[in-house]
């Protein structure tokens, strides 16, 4: 995949380099998904039940950057995009990790509120 | 260096000359665009699970009244088939096979991305029927937001396609149309990507 001179280029030998690379990409997503749905459809505890998915989704979205979207280190192209993928990801992280993790913690605070209030106006003995 | 080092994949390789040249900057700005709404796409999740709580809910139907897992399992292999099916567009351009070739991969891609959306539109009106409606709760509506918002990228996508085929026809496999190939193999990639966003943590995560 190095050669220089396009003239001593296989198409073949790359063509079925690539096709193999994305059946790779289209078995393992495809596991990944199965698994992803049968991991909700088991009798696992929700806590496993929600960690597989979690783990399944994001080994497929690496499946899919690597083997469809072609990012990697490697190469000098892939590289930019994948940098520039991991920066937007970070900025993304802090956003919106951070909405979720406010949004829970106000969440929180306001059903303890809610609870004592109710504790408060209820009348003796009910 | 040698160019070779560009795109392993969804590149067109050195014997495309100008092209391969011109993908760099434009394929790198349409990445720059795509990952922007990566950002809006990941702020309507950060939304969709704060308000995944009884006050989101706001007694309007939930999760398990409304989704129909069966048909986001179609609607999953629909979006991983025509995803993947990219890949022959992508291919059949860097191996300069036929022109027909080109037409019928992305007329796969097409009807593989209808096909998706005929689903989500269904359950979508039924979901409507049943009393999920956007305005029903501040859950219902990021739900509606986050996957109406993909979907109505899936429309444009086609729309791309379809303007992409109409461009093979009429120009042939020019430079430009190599490097808008190029580009919309990225956002029908990315689109599928954001797919497995939603399925697993809009419809799989609530129901578990």
């Amino acid at each position: 995949m190095t050669k220089s001179n396009t003239d001593m280029l296989d198409p073949d030998d790359g063509a079925s380099h690539e096709l193999r690379n994305y059946a790779i990409g289209f078995g393992v997503s495809l596991l990944l998904t199965v698994g992803a749905f049968a991991a909700l459809l088991s009798h696992l505890p929700t806590v496993w039940k929600v960690s597989a998915i979690c783990i399944a989704a994001l080994l497929q979205v690496m499946t899919h950057a690597r083997n469809f979207l072609h990012l990697s280190l490697s190469g000098r192209q892939s590289r930019e995009d994948l940098l520039l993928v991991m920066f937007s990801t970070i900025l993304l992280a802090i956003m919106a990790g951070g909405t979720y993790f406010i949004m829970a913690d106000l969440d929180g605070r306001m059903h303890d509120m809610r609870d004592t209030q109710d504790m408060e106006g209820m009348p003796a003995g009910g | 260096m040698s160019d070779n080092t560009l795109y392993p994949g969804l590149n067109l390789g050195d014997s495309h000359g100008e092209a391969h040249v011109g993908a760099e900057t434009t394929v790198f700005g349409f990445w720059v665009f795509v990952m922007s709404d990566l950002i809006i796409f990941g702020i309507l999740f950060a939304a969709y699970a704060s308000y995944l709580d009884p006050l989101g809910l706001a007694g309007a139907p939930g999760p398990k009244d409304l989704f129909d897992i069966r048909s986001v399992a179609i609607q999953t292999g629909l979006l991983l088939l025509g995803g993947t099916a990219y890949g022959g567009v992508s291919l059949s351009v860097k191996y300069n096979c036929s022109r027909a070739r080109v037409l019928g991969w992305l007329a796969v891609c097409a009807a593989l991305g209808a096909g998706f959306l005929f689903f989500e539109i269904k359950d979508f009106v039924s979901q409507a029927g049943e009393g999920g409606v956007p305005q029903a709760s501040g859950w219902l509506s990021s739900y509606w937001a986050l996957v109406g918002l993909h979907g109505v990228h899936v429309s444009s996508g086609i729309v791309w396609i379809i303007a992409m085929m109409g461009q093979i026809v009429w120009r042939g496999i020019d430079d430009a149309v190599k490097i808008r190939l190029s580009m919309l193999g990225v956002f029908w990639h990315f689109l599928d990507l954001v797919w497995i966003g939603i399925f697993s943590f809009v419809f799989l995560v609530p129901l578990a």
